[in-house]
This record gives structure tokens, sequence and C-alpha cells, in this order.
């Protein structure tokens, strides 16, 4: 178990120097110049000479680079946003949270729907409950988070205002001058917000429990317990469920790393300030720091889920555990 | 004394998409406590559907069985899924071929076993697991006590097959059924288990229906002989006269293709053909395609059951009876090489 | 988990969610909140939505950008301000922070403006000289980062400018300021120097405020309003300022802005009452014709006006075919103005054929080129047998990949062979700023930074501004007499300056022609039902916050 944990951390460092170092070439392909951008339009050579030398940004690329994983290493800053000149640390603090409530939120609730969705289907294939699921499975794959959004928001927010159009409340510490804050009014602005996000993950994973299930169901050990005389009750608790539930376990893993990147058109929708609007605006800034910063952070949040989640299977899965 | 199971004209037909399927039609056999019966066939032949019949086993939405099946007297063909369910594992066992697949990769096998008390002994937890122990021990699965808790993984494939009789036998059932349970396995593990069934089926006193396509199998512990060829029971009888006296061209077929340590030096005998389709079954006898002593009233009636010779013997064969000795003559001085 | 748990389970969740909403449903339609008609009262909190956008900063020493600096005319005192005034009268400066308009030294290089008494910061603090000295300083200081001033090549002007820039000197020794006076000594005279001055960089800063190359995001002001809560990225509050005793409107009690909103989202939130106005992207474009009809134009919740800026066609005046004047001036009447201004939707501006905009001192509507459509035989007639290929250079956006469609037909109407060049947006400008850049014919736009000719003319045609790179004069066009011409409208002050440059951008456009002019962006503005006396600024291209009344 020791050898396992450590040879994903090594992996998982690997991972995180390859992912910080890709988009730093990607940006430096890019012919932006941020100096400029910075100094403004009538700024003459030597100005612009000037803020390109007080950001570091007349250094070749690979010492920008060293500086940069210096700088994230040994004083743990992600730098300063080109545009804000904010602390980038403090610009992920800020916004994580936010990614964190649509996202954890949306998986709680997404998980609620497929799970009993998923295994009813199964259990009743071809029936028209199935097929009824089968069908919102459909809709749900294919219509795009953005229109499923702007479509709720329009119709549930804007003509029947039943929820509010857009708009985040925080939790805990409501900023100043905001007119809502404190835990309802955080859940009441996010139920449209998790409905779209869930939506698409909600239909995949109906779809692939209904499928684990009914593959599980034909399985050798299945037939065994039942020739052993346990109840129908029992053979899907016990045998059934515990084995088709284990690739579920994984494959949250590797969603998390989707989610992150499809909450960017859900928090587009409904004016979120999260992580993903945050980097949708620092691409048309060109604002490197930032950029670089939730990826970073993502890349490190999805690289410990991923390794939570595989401690976790090798917990539930003794074959894995036991090599 | 009543046999401990009987079956009378067993069929079980399958709704495919392509059609029906008739994979058991019209099976009868009977076994009583102590005596092994040996189920022999291709792949095919309808020989694990009939014990997955028996069991209730069958997905119900697309299998259809009518016939009868009783066990101490009792039907339980169609019975009540509680009632079978209760017979189920407790009066009646059943072992399968793959023990990998088989048995439950999460749990541990000593959970596995104590399910099986569970489900039919109110009992606590702690009696369960000593009675998991006791079986673990009596088919003979070194250091019991702390293999208990490990997982199916850990096991090799004879050692897992052993677990599996001993899941089946937890609850002293009446009746064990074996669906080829050494077909995955080596050789000389395959002796071990069939010598280690043969002892508990002294000590348990229970009646075994070994299912198999291997005769090597069957010779050694049946006592009776059922022979089945699409879905059809072709040959019955006592294991001594299937072997002495066998009367159908398929169970010579079998007979000649077992490989003998004298003398050969051709290649193995196979009956030549393919297994017949059972949606589009061939008419008359379902084996004339593959006969090479069929004629015209083969292809056009199927031929009923008729005893012979010993009792309890009986063939599904419209050869004469003469012609067919004169064959086995000439047919067993091949397979036996010279006359001793 | 029984299957029969389940359902129950699942049940329950969601029942408890249509619960959730349904307590909110009664409250959510109570929102829409009717208009009425009549005077209107101080009160309320102004909520504000910066959509697809946000405040870059607001450190006044800092910030560059029109929602900072319309922000920040709430909150700041100028020594000269726009009044909150429609119309041109609004483009009119007027002495806010000082008692006057500055008396200036004989030779043009000294200016003293005498700092209005009783003006205090929210924190009580009275405004003294030191306020603007600071400002000043802040602007030129290298810790700062980014000095700005040098934008305005103030580090040229003010005496002592470039050694304080370059850290030689920590005083600005070229401003002085005693008590309520401020003396300000520039290396030559600059009659723009006191438009300048109207920029937000030179509000009123406590004299002790710090250098930080971060900008601050909450600091005292000394207008009607101050910061009184800021959340980078999220939200930013302004308060009314119990200090203030000036004649300037403070109607809201609070004034909200909340950043990075989704722009459709906020329009419906307009329309709903739950924002009062979005003072990012603004509407989505194919929504103007639709509020034009409902709400009329200028009368209750929707608004049009121009801005101080003109977008034009700059011809590549280095080399053929537009090194020829003849066919420069044809182009001008091969362009089609109107056709243009009709990719824009609905109320999208006003065609021009000059460089300057109105609002601007100097300009007079001249009539000289195709302004009601093209004219391609008299172009041809002009320009004469042209051959060859023109370059066609413009950005991806859509609005001007369909511009470039027009340009070309017009193009080809002369007797050109076009080849379209689309660019990134976020390269377009940087790459056009670069000496030597490939094209013929480029889009660009420019906005006032300040209410002065000099800024339009002078800083974008000046042929001896053109460097390697960070160039503006786009159409790289460098005329010796032109330059000299320029030179002498810039040493004018007043009604003769401003006769200089009429006569100047009339010249330009006959004589030389570097461009083809084509529009006045107008903005196009909707607000919520509750919103009275909405009052449009040209320069800062968004209505006065602290003049915008909702409390009934």
């Amino acid at each position: 178990m020791l050898q396992f944990l450590i040879r994903r951390l090594l992996w998982a460092v690997f991972l995180f120097l390859a992912a910080t170092l890709i988009t730093y070439v990607i940006f430096y392909v890019v012919p932006a110049d941020p100096a400029k951008q910075m100094c403004g339009r009538a700024c003459t050579q030597e100005d612009v000479a000037r803020v390109a030398h007080h950001l570091g940004l007349d250094r070749p690329v690979y010492e920008q680079y060293g500086r940069y994983l210096w700088q994230l290493v040994g004083h743990q800053s992600l730098g300063t946003s080109y545009t804000t000149r904010q602390e980038v640390n403090h610009i992920i603090a800020q916004t994580a949270p936010v990614t964190a409530s649509l996202v954890f939120g949306g998986a709680f609730f997404w998980l609620l729907l497929s799970i009993p969705v998923g295994i009813l289907s199964a259990l009743r294939a071809r029936s028209i409950g199935d097929r009824a699921a089968m069908v919102f499975v459909l809709v749900g794959v294919s219509a795009h988070p953005v229109w499923i959004g702007l479509i709720l928001s329009y119709f549930l927010g804007y003509r029947l205002h039943v929820t509010p159009i857009a708009g985040y409340c925080d939790f805990f510490n409501p900023s100043l001058g905001s007119d809502c804050g404190g835990p309802v009014q955080w859940a009441y602005h996010m139920i449209l917000p998790w409905m779209t996000f869930m939506l698409l993950f909600a239909a995949l994973y109906v779809r692939l429990i209904r499928a684990n299930v009914m593959e599980t169901m034909t399985e050798d050990y299945v037939r065994t317990a039942r020739a052993k005389g346990a109840s129908e009750h029992r053979v899907l608790s016990q045998h059934v469920l515990r084995n088709s539930m284990l690739p579920i376990v994984t494959i949250l893993g590797m969603d998390i790393g989707l989610a992150l990147g499809g909450a960017i058109f859900t928090e587009s929708v409904f004016s979120l300030p999260g992580l993903g609007r945050q980097v949708l605006q620092s691409y048309s800034n060109f604002d490197l720091p930032v950029i670089l910063g939730v990826v970073v952070f993502s890349t490190i949040c999805i690289i410990i889920f991923n390794l939570v989640v595989d401690v976790l299977y090798a917990v539930l899965d003794p074959r894995i555990r036991l090599e | 004394m009543t046999a401990t199971l009987e079956v009378e004209d067993l069929r079980t037909s399958f709704r495919t998409d392509d059609g029906i399927v008739k994979a058991v039609d019209g099976v009868s056999f009977s076994v009583d406590k102590g005596r092994t019966l040996g189920i022999v066939g291709e792949s095919g032949s309808g020989k694990s559907v009939t014990c997955l019949t028996v069991m209730g086993l069958n997905d119900k939405r697309l299998a259809t069985s009518s016939g009868s099946v009783r066990f101490g007297g009792e039907e339980i063909l169609g019975a009540s899924s509680d009632k079978l369910r209760k017979v189920r594992g407790d009066r009646i066992a059943m072992i399968f071929q793959d023990p990998m697949t088989s048995l439950n990769p999460v749990k541990s096998i000593g959970w596995q076993l104590e399910e099986a008390v569970l489900v039919h002994q109110d009992v606590t937890r702690s009696l369960a697991h000593a009675r998991a122990l006791e079986l673990l021990n009596a088919v003979g699965i070194p250091h019991a006590d702390t293999r208990i808790s490990d997982y199916p993984h850990q096991f090799s494939g004879g050692m897992r097959q052993r677990v599996m009789i001993a899941m089946a036998l937890v609850n002293n059932p009446d009746i064990l059924i074996a669906d080829e349970p050494t077909t995955a396995l080596d050789v000389t593990t395959q002796a071990q288990i069939l010598r280690l069934m043969q002892k508990l089926q002294d000590e348990f006193r229970m009646a075994i229906v070994m299912i198999t396509h291997d005769l090597g199998v069957i010779a050694e512990i049946a006592d009776d002989i059922v022979v089945m060829y699409a879905g059809k029971v072709v040959e019955q009888a006592s294991a001594e006269d299937l072997f002495e006296r066998p009367q159908h061209p398929y169970t010579w077929g079998l007979l000649g293709s077992l490989p003998r340590l004298t003398g050969q030096t051709e290649r193995l005998y196979q009956i030549p053909g393919q297994p017949p389709s059972l949606l589009r079954p061939p008419s008359g006898c379902a084996f004339h395609p593959r006969c090479e002593f069929t004629f015209e009233r083969c292809r056009a009636e199927v031929p009923e059951l008729v005893a012979f010779g010993e009792p309890g013997h009986r063939h599904r064969c419209f050869l004469d009876n003469a012609r067919r000795q004169q064959i086995w003559e000439a047919k067993k001085l091949e397979i036996k090489g010279e006359a001793a | 988990m029984r299957i029969r748990t389940l359902l129950p389970v699942v049940l329950a969740a969601l029942g408890a969610l249509l619960l959730v909403v349904s307590v909110f449903a009664g409250a959510g339609s109570a929102k829409a909140a009717a208009g009425k008609a009549g005077a209107f009262k101080k009160g309320g909190t102004l909520k504000i939505a910066i959509s697809e956008g946000d405040f870059s900063n607001v450190d006044p020493g800092i910030a560059y950008e029109v929602t900072p600096w319309s922000m920040m005319w709430a909150t700041q005192v100028l020594l000269v301000n726009y009044p909150e005034k429609t119309g041109t009268e609004g483009s009119k400066l007027y002495p806010e922070g000082a008692e006057a308009f500055p008396t200036i030294s004989k030779d043009g290089k000294t200016y003293v403006f005498k700092v209005r008494k009783g003006l205090r910061f929210s924190d009580g603090t009275p405004v003294t000289a030191a306020a603007y000295k600071r400002a000043l300083e802040r602007n030129l200081s290298p810790e700062m980062g980014s000095p700005l001033g040098v934008n305005v090549q103030l580090h040229k002007l003010i005496v002592g400018g470039e050694a304080f820039l370059d850290g030689k000197t920590k005083v600005l020794s070229g401003v002085a300021a005693k008590g309520q006076v401020l003396t300000v000594k520039l290396t030559k005279a600059d009659p723009t120097f006191v438009s300048i001055m109207a920029m937000q960089w030179f509000g009123a800063v406590k004299p002790d405020t710090p250098y930080t190359d971060k900008g601050l995001t909450i600091y005292p002001s000394a207008g009607p309003y101050y910061i009184k809560a800021h959340d980078v990225g999220r939200s930013l509050v302004l308060a009314r300022n119990p200090y203030y005793k000036g004649s300037r409107p403070a109607n809201p009690d609070q004034i909200v802005f909340t950043a990075n909103t989704d722009q459709a989202q906020t329009f419906l939130q307009v329309k709903n009452g739950d924002f009062d106005y979005d003072a990012g992207a603004g509407s989505p474009p194919t929504e103007y014709e639709g509020l034009g009809a409902t709400y009329g134009i200028n009368k209750s919740r929707f608004f049009v006006g121009p801005i101080t800026c003109v977008f034009y066609v700059a011809m590549n005046t280095s080399r053929a075919p537009f090194s020829n004047l003849n066919v420069r001036k044809g182009f001008e009447w091969a362009i089609d103005r109107p056709a243009l201004l009709r990719l824009g939707g609905k109320y999208a501006g006003k065609r021009t054929d000059q460089i300057l905009v109105p609002g601007v001192p100097g300009f007079k509507d001249f009539r000289l080129y195709a302004i009601k459509g093209a004219d391609p035989a008299k172009a041809k007639q002009i320009a004469g047998n042209v051959s060859g290929t023109v370059l066609v250079r413009h950005s991806t956006s859509i609005a001007n990949t369909n511009r470039a469609q027009i340009l070309e037909y017009n193009l080809k109407q002369m007797g050109f062979a076009t080849k379209d060049l689309p660019v990134p947006g976020g390269v377009y400008y940087p790459q056009l700023q670069v000496k030597g850049v490939d094209f013929d014919t480029a889009f660009a736009g420019w906005c006032a930074d300040y209410n002065d000719p000099f800024d339009f003319i002078n800083v974008l045609l000046d042929g001896r501004t053109i460097q390697e790179n960070n160039n503006v004069n786009f159409a790289y066009y460098d005329n010796a007499g032109l330059n000299k011409q320029m030179d002498a409208a810039a040493a004018q002050f007043g009604d003769a300056r401003a006769a200089a440059y009429s006569k100047l951008d009339f010249d330009i456009m006959t004589k030389h022609a570097p461009w083809a002019p084509w529009y006045i962006p107008n903005q196009r503005m909707f607000v919520s039902a509750r919103v009275k006396n909405f009052i449009f600024s040209s320069y800062y291209t968004e209505p006065a916050y602290n003049a915008m009344a909702i409390a009934g």
C-alpha cells in the first residue's frame, strides 16, 4: 500500500509539472504583449520596456518558468495578476469556494438523482420507466449546459420569478453592499446552477449505472448467491450494488476534472464568480499569472482528488489492495 | 422409497430475438440419496439448463418450463419464489464451472460461507463462522482459520472450487448439483476434487448430479448416466451398462473419442459435424445428420425412448436391435484395441 | 440500501428542493418595480452591473479605463471637471476643485491653481493643494510600477518629471503646494495642460497616500461618494461622502457595482429590475431596436448618446497605392459609410468624414465626401486608373469581418483587387502598432483621453512620433508641412486654438486625407424602471451615477 501511494505521489508531481509547463509554453506561443497592455496606448517603447522589466518579462522563457516554479514552491505564491495586480493566491482563495459550491453541490445532486434512477432502470429494463429514463439521458447528454442554463433561468427566473435569474450569494461573510448572504440565499441562488450543472452528469451516470447494474446482474457470483437461496433484496444490496458501484468511484474522480471544465459554462450563464469565470476573464486579458494560477490550482485539486479516489478504490476493492 | 429428486418430462424453452429455442425437450430422470447421476453431452445439449430449471434459476422473463420436478415427493417446478429460496442452498445445492467468477470478488470467502448459513438458519454470526471453518477443514483447505478471511483472488483454482463445495455443503443438502466443476481445472486437481466429492458424499450421505462433457470424469464417479443431445435424452443407463453395452450411435461416438493410453497412432476420433441449431432443429432424429448409420426413417420420424436390456436402460434410436449389436461388436474391438 | 427505501429518499430530496423554491416564489413576483413619473428623491441603493468585465484597478494612479473612470467621476474632486449635464454642455470644463481656471504665466510655462476651501475627504480631512501635488507624484513615481502620466508625456512636460520618474530625485521639483495654492512649472508652453488635469488620474488624494504598484482598492476621496467596500473581482460599494458640501448631486444612498456578470442574463435582470444599469458590455445588440420601439429614445428607459470617439479606416500612406493623395481622396468617395453603419444595428452612431467629433473644442461639422452613400463614379474620376491588390486588415470580430466585406466591395468598384486579412482581436492593435506592418487599409478607432483636439490630431497624425513599435499614427503619415501646422495650432490658446484646429481638421481631410473617418459611435443604454434623472456624459461614455435617482 505504501509503495502504491509513493508511486502515485511521484506520478502526481510529474503531472503537475507537465500541466504547468504546457500552459506556460502555450502562453508564450501566443503573440500577446502583457507589458504593452499594462502600459497603455500611447506608451513609448522605452516605457513598455520599463514595464516589461518590472514584470520580469524581458528574461528568457525558461528563466521565467524557473522563477515561477521557485516562487510557487518556495514562497507558495502564484504571483500577481497583470491586470488587477492582485495576488493570485487571493484571487484563487476568493473564487475557489464558489466553484466548489457548484461542483460539489452539483455532484451531490447528480448522484442523488442518478443512482436510484440508474438502479431502477436496470432492474426494470425495457419498461416504460426505463425508456423514459433513457429519453432523459439523451436530452441531458445532448443539450449544452449553456442552453439548459439559459432556458431554465429565462423561464424559472425571468418569467415565473421562482428563482433568481443569476448571481451568487456568499454562504459566510457576505460582502458589504450585497443584498444577499447566508446559507438560505446561497442555496436559493444555487438551485438553477446546480440543476444545469448536474443534468449532463446525471444523464451520463444514469446510463453508466444502469449498464453496470445490468451487467453485474448477469455475473456468475450473482447466480451463486441466488443458488444459495439468498432473497432478491440481499442479492441486490450485498452482491450487485457493491460491485456495480465500484467503477463509479473511479469515474467520479475523472469526472471531477471534467466538471471543473464544465463549471465554466454554468458559472458564465449564472454570473457565479468562480474559477471558471475568472479564467475566462483572464483569457481575454492575456493575464498569464491568473490563468497559470487557475491551472496550477485545478491540477493540484484534480490530482489530490484522484489520489483520494484511488485510495478509496483500493479500500473498497480487495483485489487492488492486496496485490 | 421415493427418490430424492424426480424429474419428469421437463421442458424449457427460451424466447429469443430470433425465435423460440427448445433447450430442454422432454427430460426425465431420478436420483437417490447416496447415488451419483452423471449427465453427459456436448455444449448446447441442454444439460446445464436442465439443472438450472430444477433450481428455478432461469430468467423468468425469457424462459418457460413445463413438466414436473419433485423433491422428496414435493413439487417444486413453478413453486413460489419463497418456497424455492428455502430449498436452494439448503436442500439442493449447486456449484458451477468457473469458481473465480462464481465467487463475489469483494467479499471474503468467510463472509460468503457465513452468508450461506445465515440465509437459512437463524444463528449468530460467530456460530456461522464456526460452521464455515468446519467446512473449510472438511474440504481440505490448509490453515483454514487464517485463510477464512482471505478473498477469492488469493486462492488457486483448485482451492476455489473446494471453497465452492464447502459453501454448497454448509447446510447439509440432500442433493449437490455440480455443473462442470472440474472443467476449468488441470488434471491433477481434477482428480483431487472428484475424490473429495466422493468422500463428502459418503460423509454427508447426499445425492450428486454431475454435469460434464467429459466421459472420463463420468466413468470415475457416476452410478447412473444420462446422455443428452439437442435437449433430449438419447440414452440412459447404469454406468456399467452404458460402458459395456452402449446402444446409441452418439454414445458410441463419445466412447470412440476417448483418448487411450495404448496403441493409438492415428488422429483422435471426432464425431463429424457440429451440434445442431436449437432454433431450427433437424427433422426427425436430431442426431441423424452426423450419424454414420442413418437411414430414411431417421430423417422422417422423431424416435421415442425405448427400454432395452437391463432395467433402467433406455435409448432413442431406430436401428433394429440385431443390427445394433453387430455394429457395437465391431466398434468394441476398435475402441478397446485387441480383445484382451 | 433497499430499493423501496431509495424512492422515499429521492422524493424527499426533490420535495425539499421544491419547498425551498416555492418559499421564494412569492418574494420573486413582488420584484417588478413600476416606475413613477414626477420629482425624484434621495435615497436607495443603485445597483449597477458590469457584465463581461470588471474594474481592472480603482487606484487613481493606475486606473486607465472607462469603467473605473466613470465610477471615480462620482468619488473624486478634480481641479477642473466635466459637469453632470447632457449634450455638448457636458463637455465644457468648469473649475471644481479649483476656485477658478488657473492663472497662466505669459510664457505659458507656469500654472497657478487655487484650491477651493471647504472641501473634505470622506474621513473629514480638508483638501489642500498638497492633495493635488500627491496625485501628480503618484502618476509619475517609479514605485507605482506603471506610471501613466507617461502616456501624456507628463514626465517630459513637468519640470523635474524625468528625474523623478527615473528615481533620481525623491521630490517632483516642478510642482509646489503651499496651503491652498498649487503651482506647476512646465518645461514648455502646452495648452492641453488644463484638459489633461481633467483626467481622473489627477483627482485629490490624501497627501499621505502611499505608493503601491498593486493599486489601492479602498481609499478616502473628496467627491460626493467614497469607496466604502471593495471585493476585488466581485463588488464595489460607494457610500455618500458625509463631508461633501459641494453642488454636485448625490442621489442614491449607496451605489453597488457587481462585476463579471453574464451579458445576456444581465439584460434580463435590468429588465426585471434586479439591476438598474449595465455598465459593462451593455444590452445585446439585437435588443436595441425593440427597446427603441418600446420606450422611445431618451425618454424613459432607453437612452442613446454620442461618445467622444471617431472610427476610421486608416490608409497605409507609406506605400502604394495609398501613398498617392488622389487615390486616397478617391477612396473617400468610394467608401460606403451608411452601409458600414447599418451593420452596427439600430442607433449605432452617426456618419462622419472628419477627424474631430462634437464635444471637442474646434469641432465644426464639414460635409466633405460621400456621407450619404458611396459614389464610385466620382471615386474613379478622382483616383484615376487604379490597379493592384489592396490588403484589407480587420479584426476577427463579427462586426469587423462584415465591415471588411463592404470595404472590399467598395474598393473593387474603384477598380482594385482586394485581399482580406483577418487578425485576432487580442493582437489586432499590437500588430498595427509595429512600423512596417503589412496592410493597405485597417479599421481603427480612437476615443478622447482628454477633450482637446491635440489628443486627436497631433497624437494620431504627427509623423515625428513614428517609432519602431507602439505607434498610434496608423496611417504612418509624415508630412513636414502638416507637422509644422500642427505645432502652430498646438501653441494656441482658447478661441484661437479652436479656430486653428477647425482649420486643421478641414485641411487634413482635404489636402492630406490619410484616413477615411466613417462614424462617431453612440452609447446605447437601458435602465430599470425606477431610474430617474439619467444624465449621459459623452466623455465618460457612461451616465453620471451620482445623479441617477431611484427612490420614488
